[in-house]
C-alpha cells in the first residue's frame, strides 16, 4: 500500500493536471454553443470509426441474446408460414368446392367433417349439418372428386355418413366406358372397393372409370366413384375388381350432401316385391 | 500561506487589467492582445512548479470563463495547459535566473502558444476558418505579442537582482 501511494505520489502532479484537464473539458461540454455541437459532432464521428473498426471482435452475451431472439423469431415466423400454408391450401379447397357446387345440377349442402372413423370395417364420419340444414337420411354425400357415401343417421345440426369403406354400404355402380353395371361395396381389408356381380366375359379393363348407375334408388347417376386398379377372376362365373376411389378419405375434410332423396313410391313397390318373393 | 496569497492577488489584478485596460494594446484588425494573465501563469509556474503552475492556470481561467459569460471551461482548459508546461521550467537552484533572463521570456512564447493553439482552435471550430489562418492571424500574433510584454517583469528582476 506504501509502495502504492509512493507511486502515485511521484504521479501527482500529472494527476492533479489530468483531474484539472478533465475538469475544464466537462464544462466545455456544457456549453451549448456551435463550437460545442461541432466538436460533439466530431467526437461522435470518431468514436463511430473507432467502433466500427473493432465491430468484427463478436460479443459473446450480445450473440447470445440476439441468437436466442432469432431462435424466437424463427419460431413465430414458423408458426405463421405453417397458418399461411394452411390458409392457402384452405382457400384452394374452397375454390374447387364451390366451383364444382356452381356446376352441380342438384341443390348441394357443404359440410365441414367434424368427426371420423377410419380402422374399423364400418368406418363412418360426422359432419355439422343436420335436419335443420336440410339434410335427413339417405342423402349421399359427395365431393368435387366422386363419392363420399350416404347420410345414415341425423341430429338437427349433425350427421352420421357411411362412407365407400363400409361394408354396409353398397352401391350400384356402373363402368363408364363399357357400360358394365356391378355393385360396389368393400370387403374390409384395404382401402380399395370391389365391383362384384360382374361376369366373367363383361368388357372391364385396367384404368376404367367407375360411376353410379341409372339403377340406383339412393344416389342420382353419373357421380364418379373410382377407377379399376386390377382386374382378375374370383371362379368360373364373376370377375373379381379392385377399385380405388377417387376420394382420399385419410385426408377428406369438407364434403357436400345432395339433397336428393330416394323415390319412395319406386322404394315401396321394390320392398313390396321383395317380400313376395319370400 | 502568505507567498500564496500573493500569488492569489496579482493574478487577480492581471485578469481585472485583461478584461478590463488591455484593449489599449490591441493590435491589427483581429484586434491582438498581450496576454498578461498567462504571463504571471508562467511566473507562478517557473516558481511552484506543474502544480502551483497548473493550479493558477486553472483558477485564472475560470474566472476569465466566467467574466465573459461564454464558453465556461474553455479558457481553464488552455491556460491549466499552459500553466502545466510552465512548470517544466522550474528549476530550484536557478529561479532567479531563469525570471531574470531569457528562459522566462521562451517559457512564455512556448505556453502562450500551446495556451493559443487550444484556445483558438477549439473556438473557431464549426466557423469555417481555415487552420492557417486561425495560426497566422490569431495564434501566432498573439503568443509574440505576449512574449514581447514577458520582457517587462523581466526588466523588474533584473533591477532588483542587480540592487541586491
Amino acid at each position: 500500500m506504501k509502495i502504492l501511494f509512493t507511486y502515485i505520489g511521484n504521479f501527482k502532479e500529472y494527476l492533479i493536471f489530468s483531474a484539472l484537464i478533465v475538469i475544464s473539458i466537462i464544462l466545455i461540454f456544457q456549453n451549448q454553443n456551435i463550437q460545442i455541437r461541432f466538436l460533439r459532432a466530431a467526437a461522435v464521428a470518431v468514436i463511430g470509426t473507432v467502433q466500427d473498426s473493432f465491430s468484427f471482435i463478436p460479443n459473446y452475451f450480445k450473440l447470445e441474446d440476439e441468437n436466442k431472439t432469432l431462435r424466437e423469431t424463427n419460431l413465430n415466423l414458423s408458426v405463421e408460414l405453417s397458418k399461411l400454408k394452411e390458409a392457402k391450401l384452405e382457400n384452394i379447397r374452397l375454390r374447387e368446392m364451390l366451383q364444382f357446387k356452381m356446376s352441380m345440377p342438384i341443390k348441394t349442402v357443404s359440410a365441414k367433417i367434424i368427426g371420423k372413423t377410419l380402422i374399423q370395417t364400418r368406418n363412418n364420419i360426422t359432419i355439422d349439418r343436420g335436419t335443420s340444414d336440410s339434410v335427413f337420411s339417405g342423402m349421399p354425400v359427395i365431393t368435387d372428386k366422386g363419392l363420399v357415401g350416404k347420410v345414415v343417421a341425423t341430429s338437427s345440426s349433425y350427421s352420421i355418413v357411411q362412407i365407400l369403406l363400409n361394408k354396409d354400404l353398397k352401391v350400384s355402380s356402373k363402368n363408364q366406358r363399357s357400360r358394365v353395371d356391378g355393385i360396389i361395396s368393400w370387403d374390409g381389408e384395404n382401402n380399395r372397393i370391389q365391383m362384384k356381380n360382374v361376369s366373367k366375359s363383361a368388357d372391364v379393363l385396367v384404368g376404367d372409370v367407375i360411376i353410379t348407375s341409372d339403377y340406383s334408388n339412393t344416389f342420382p347417376p353419373g357421380i364418379p366413384i373410382g377407377y379399376t386398379v386390377e382386374v382378375g377372376t374370383v371362379d368360373n362365373l364373376f370377375k373379381k375388381i379392385e377399385i380405388e376411389p377417387f376420394v382420399n378419405f385419410e385426408t377428406l375434410e369438407e364434403v357436400f350432401v345432395l339433397t336428393y332423396l330416394p323415390d319412395e313410391e319406386r322404394k315401396e313397390l321394390e320392398k313390396k316385391y321383395t317380400k313376395k318373393l319370400k | 500561506m502568505k507567498e500564496y496569497l500573493k500569488y492569489a492577488v496579482i493574478l487577480f489584478l492581471l485578469v481585472l487589467i485583461q478584461k478590463t485596460l488591455i484593449w489599449i494594446f490591441s493590435v491589427t484588425e483581429y484586434s491582438i492582445t498581450p496576454d498578461i494573465v498567462l504571463i504571471g501563469i508562467v511566473y507562478t509556474g517557473i516558481n511552484k512548479g506543474k502544480i502551483g503552475g497548473s493550479l493558477s492556470g486553472f483558477i485564472t481561467g475560470l474566472l476569465i470563463d466566467l467574466m465573459s459569460f461564454s464558453f465556461i471551461g474553455l479558457m481553464a482548459l488552455s491556460k491549466t495547459t499552459a500553466g502545466f508546461i510552465s512548470g517544466f521550467f522550474m528549476n530550484e537552484n536557478k529561479i532567479d535566473k531563469y525570471l531574470s533572463g531569457y528562459v522566462f521570456v521562451v517559457a512564455c512564447f512556448i505556453c502562450s502558444f500551446c495556451s493559443n493553439f487550444i484556445y483558438y482552435f477549439i473556438y473557431f471550430q464549426g466557423s469555417g476558418l481555415e487552420i492557417t489562418d486561425i495560426f497566422l492571424r490569431y495564434i501566432i500574433p498573439t503568443s509574440f505579442y505576449t512574449m514581447i510584454f514577458s520582457v517587462i517583469p523581466v526588466i523588474f528582476a533584473r533591477k532588483k537582482m542587480f540592487r541586491r
